[in-house]
């Protein structure tokens, strides 16, 4: 799911529901206010086709034959997805929408949804989205980064973050101090930071990054 | 003092009495010949005893000679009349025995008048007093006349004649009438005719006593028919009591009988009948009168059904409303019988006729009744669809909603696209249209109203209905397949109350699968053609099945698997179903889930 910093393709509402109607509907209203949309008719045709490279965000129908609304948001959080989900329903159920926030939604609305509503959100969708896509570019450039350190020098940066002084550094690893000045340098260079406050923000970064792996299933 | 006198005085006053009483009895009923006959021999017997009195005080020959010519005259009258009695009472014996018996003692009659000095004697010599009953009493002597026998004869083809009538009767059984009137006639008349003929040979020293004899037989028919006379009088009081227990009845149960005497057209109507009908007790009632008393939309289907009972065997049943009754018509039933003539034309018809009001009134009632349960259990389960009506609703303003927000953005541009604004505005309207559909088809189902009775198209019933719950179909993740047969007949029916049926089957169907696997909840909807006259709908599902307790046991009220049901939608349901003239039932399917099936009659024009 990696991809470049910035995407030619302006923030794309993918927009789910079964309803031609609404999709016809709901997509003019987003077009009439300047916003891109793609519409699918069903939750597996929008995991097939939609591409993951494009930002913006995910405005769904929870009640849906086949794949309902809530099985699709817990699909694509199994894909590590990072499209905020703003969920439009024609049910006022609580303990729907109370789940649906609980897995991560950002939104839930209820139709019809006036306009200001709908556009309000899906705009705070998308700066989530950008937000996001940007942090994530740039975890992913840190990591680029970390990746190009030797051992020894990562060893070395690990000690710098926590704020030892070469002296000590030296003192831990067993080298010559002027040793650890050399590594320190490199690591600067390599990572292109200016600073020691500059390399903690930075090792923090990555150390937060989600990595697949890692991530937990929220229910 | 004279027995003589005493005892032919006896006789006959006895016999004039007993002919004076059946004589009054003829009178009433003229039918009766049994009783004039029976007077006629009476009183021939009562002039046989005064000739004979006559006889025996005759002082001259010549006296007693017109004495005896004038008894053939009541002997003559009691053949004719015991034959005739034989004949009409009995109703046996030849009639040509008869007729030659009365003939031959009719010419024996012209004969003793012509004769001198009568039939009997040839010539009367002289007279003899004998003692007879501590009198002297006159005796004749002379010469037997031969053509006494001719007289004779007719008596002994008479005793012929009976007896044969006799055996005739005895052999049908009544062996009673038998006795009492054949072998009397025979034995008296023996009797007499061997007294006549032993005196009038000189053997014999008695006077004649015919008349002694002929009381024999006259107290024998008497006896006969005075038990007739009882007989029908315990039956008229038997009758009366019946009818006066018939009366009653009718009273109490406000029924009233009647008779229509067709060619005449003339009803009979009893006094019940009348006051059923707002007759007078008096008037004279024809078939025009009668259907003047009916109400007048009713007038044409009570000729329609007299005339159909003409045509067909004769049984006439109607259930019709008369103007009287207060305040409203009253309701009447009416069961008759048609007596038909030998060629087939109606000749009588009987019958009865009941107040039904109260019962007319009752039905009524209880259709009501069923009406506002029905109405009851469809209300109550919108109002479990309600959500997803609501969702339903929601679709169609949420496109309007958004169409009429983009148009309005649209339009604040510099250059706004036309024609994508008349687009906006064609979808406004069709999804306007779509709520609208779905509101008339939710007022329809809400609505409580008198049953209508229409032709409908049970394919299009299933469909309606699948609209309405689609979204609470797709909620509950249920996977609608239908299998409608092209070429349906049409049913008749209630289109709102066969839906109620339909939407309860199916919204079962889905609670059943509520707890299956998400891709396992099928629901099925099949229709097609059961035989000629009815057709068959099913809805199968593959749920947890039946309750404990077999197929019925979930068609009874308040019988619940819901934890806040009110367990009277299966019940309305085979109700509204049998009310159609169908059958609703219930069966596990062979594998897994249950099918609720119910067949509907199609209209035949």
């Amino acid at each position: 799911m990696n991809s470049p910093t910035c995407h030619p393709h302006s923030p794309t509402v993918f927009l789910v529901d079964d309803e031609e109607a609404v999709r016809k509907a709901v997509s003019r209203l987003l077009r009439s206010a300047g916003i891109a949309v793609a519409a699918f008719a069903s939750a597996a045709e929008f995991l097939t086709t939609f591409d993951p490279a494009i930002p913006g965000c995910l405005v769904l129908d929870v009640a849906m034959p086949g794949l309902n609304g809530l099985e699709l948001q817990q699909a694509l959080a199994e894909r590590g997805g990072a499209l905020p989900i703003i969920f439009l329903s024609g049910h006022a159920d609580v303990p729907i929408s109370v789940d649906a926030m609980k897995a991560g939604a950002m939104d839930f609305l209820t139709k019809p949804a006036r306009d200001e509503v709908l556009l309000a959100a899906v705009r705070t969708a998308f700066e989530k989205n950008r937000v996001a896509r940007i942090a994530r570019a740039e975890t992913h450039e840190i990591l680029t980064r970390l990746a190009t350190l030797t051992p020894r020098e990562r060893e070395v940066m690990e000690h710098v973050v926590t704020g030892r002084l070469n002296k000590q550094i030296a003192g831990d690893l067993g080298t010559a101090e002027q040793t650890i000045k050399i590594h320190r340098a490199r690591v600067m260079e390599k990572m292109k930071v200016l600073s020691v406050a500059e390399l903690v923000r930075l090792a923090d970064q990555a150390r937060l990054a989600p990595t697949p792996a890692h991530r937990t299933k929220v229910s | 003092m004279s027995w003589i006198t005493v005892i032919w005085s006896i006789v006959a006053s006895a016999c004039l009495t007993l002919a004076a009483l059946h004589f009054v009895v003829w009178w009433h009923q003229r039918k009766a010949w049994g009783n004039l006959l029976f007077s006629l021999t009476a009183v021939a017997t009562a002039m046989l005893g005064a000739c004979e009195l006559w006889m025996m005080r005759a002082e001259t020959p010549a006296e007693f000679g017109l004495a005896l010519r004038w008894i053939h005259v009541p002997g003559w009258v009691m053949l004719l009349a015991l034959v005739g009695f034989v004949r009409v009472h009995l109703q046996a014996g030849r009639p040509w025995l008869a007729w030659t018996v009365c003939g031959m003692r009719t010419v024996s009659l012209i004969l003793n008048f012509i004769l001198s000095p009568n039939l009997n004697y040839r010539e009367i010599t002289g007279l003899r007093q004998v003692p007879f009953l501590g009198e002297a009493v006159s005796v004749a002597i002379g010469t037997p006349s031969p053509w006494m026998l001719i007289g004779q004869i007719s008596l002994v083809l008479m005793v012929v004649f009976v007896v044969d009538a006799t055996l005739t009767v005895w052999r049908c059984g009544r062996r009673r009438q038998a006795i009492l009137i054949g072998f009397g006639i025979v034995f008296f008349t023996g009797v007499g005719t061997v007294q006549v003929i032993l005196t009038m040979w000189g053997i014999l020293q008695t006077p004649i006593t015919l008349s002694w004899f002929y009381l024999g037989i006259v107290v024998g028919m008497a006896y006969e028919l005075s038990d007739e006379v009882l007989r029908a009088t315990k039956l008229t009081q038997d009758l009366r009591e019946s009818e006066q227990r018939m009366d009653l009845a009718t009273e109490a149960s406000g029924c009233g009988f009647w008779v229509w005497e067709i060619p005449g057209d003339e009803i009979w109507i009893s006094d019940p009948g009348r006051k059923l009908y707002g007759v007078s007790p008096t008037e004279r009632v024809d078939f025009a009168r009668f259907t003047g008393t009916l109400y007048p939309p009713d007038i044409e289907p009570v000729r329609a059904a007299v005339a159909d009972a003409f045509a067909n065997g004769g049984a006439y049943f109607c259930e019709h409303r008369v103007l009287a009754g207060d305040p409203s018509p009253r309701w009447i039933a009416v069961r008759g019988k048609t007596e038909f003539s030998a060629n087939g034309t109606p000749l009588r018809m009987r019958g009865v006729s009941i107040d039904i009001s109260a019962r007319k009134q009752a039905e009524s009632e209880l259709h009501e009744r069923r009406g506002e349960l029905a109405h009851l259990a469809r209300v109550t389960m919108l109002g479990e669809l309600s959500a997803s009506l609501a969702h339903e609703l929601n679709q169609p303003l949420t496109a309007i909603l958004s169409n009429a927000q983009a148009a309005q953005r649209f339009l604040a541009m510099d250059d706004p696209d036309l024609t994508e604004l008349r687009e906006i505005l064609a979808d406004i309207v069709s999804e306007d249209e779509h709520a609208g559909e779905v509101i008339r088809r939710l007022r329809l189902l809400l609505r409580k109203g008198e049953v209508q009775q229409q032709e409908l198209d049970a394919n299009e019933i299933v469909l309606d209905v699948l609209k309405l719950v689609r979204s609470d179909l797709t909620y509950h993740g249920v996977i609608v397949t239908t299998r409608l047969a092209p070429k349906l007949v049409a049913i008749r029916g209630d289109r709102v109350q066969l839906q109620q049926v339909l939407l309860n089957l199916i919204m079962n169907a889905c609670d059943a699968m509520a707890s299956n696997d998400k891709d396992d909840r099928h629901l099925t909807v099949v229709t097609r053609a059961a035989g000629d006259a009815a057709l068959r709908i099913e809805v199968r599902d593959v749920g947890r099945g039946l309750p404990e307790g077999g197929p019925e046991r979930a068609f009874e009220r308040f019988f619940t698997t819901k934890p806040h049901g009110l367990g009277l939608g299966l019940s309305v349901c085979r109700t509204i179903i049998t009310a159609h003239g169908g059958t609703l039932g219930a069966a596990n399917n062979a594998h897994r889930g249950t099918t609720f099936h119910f067949t509907l009659p199609t209209w035949n024009r």
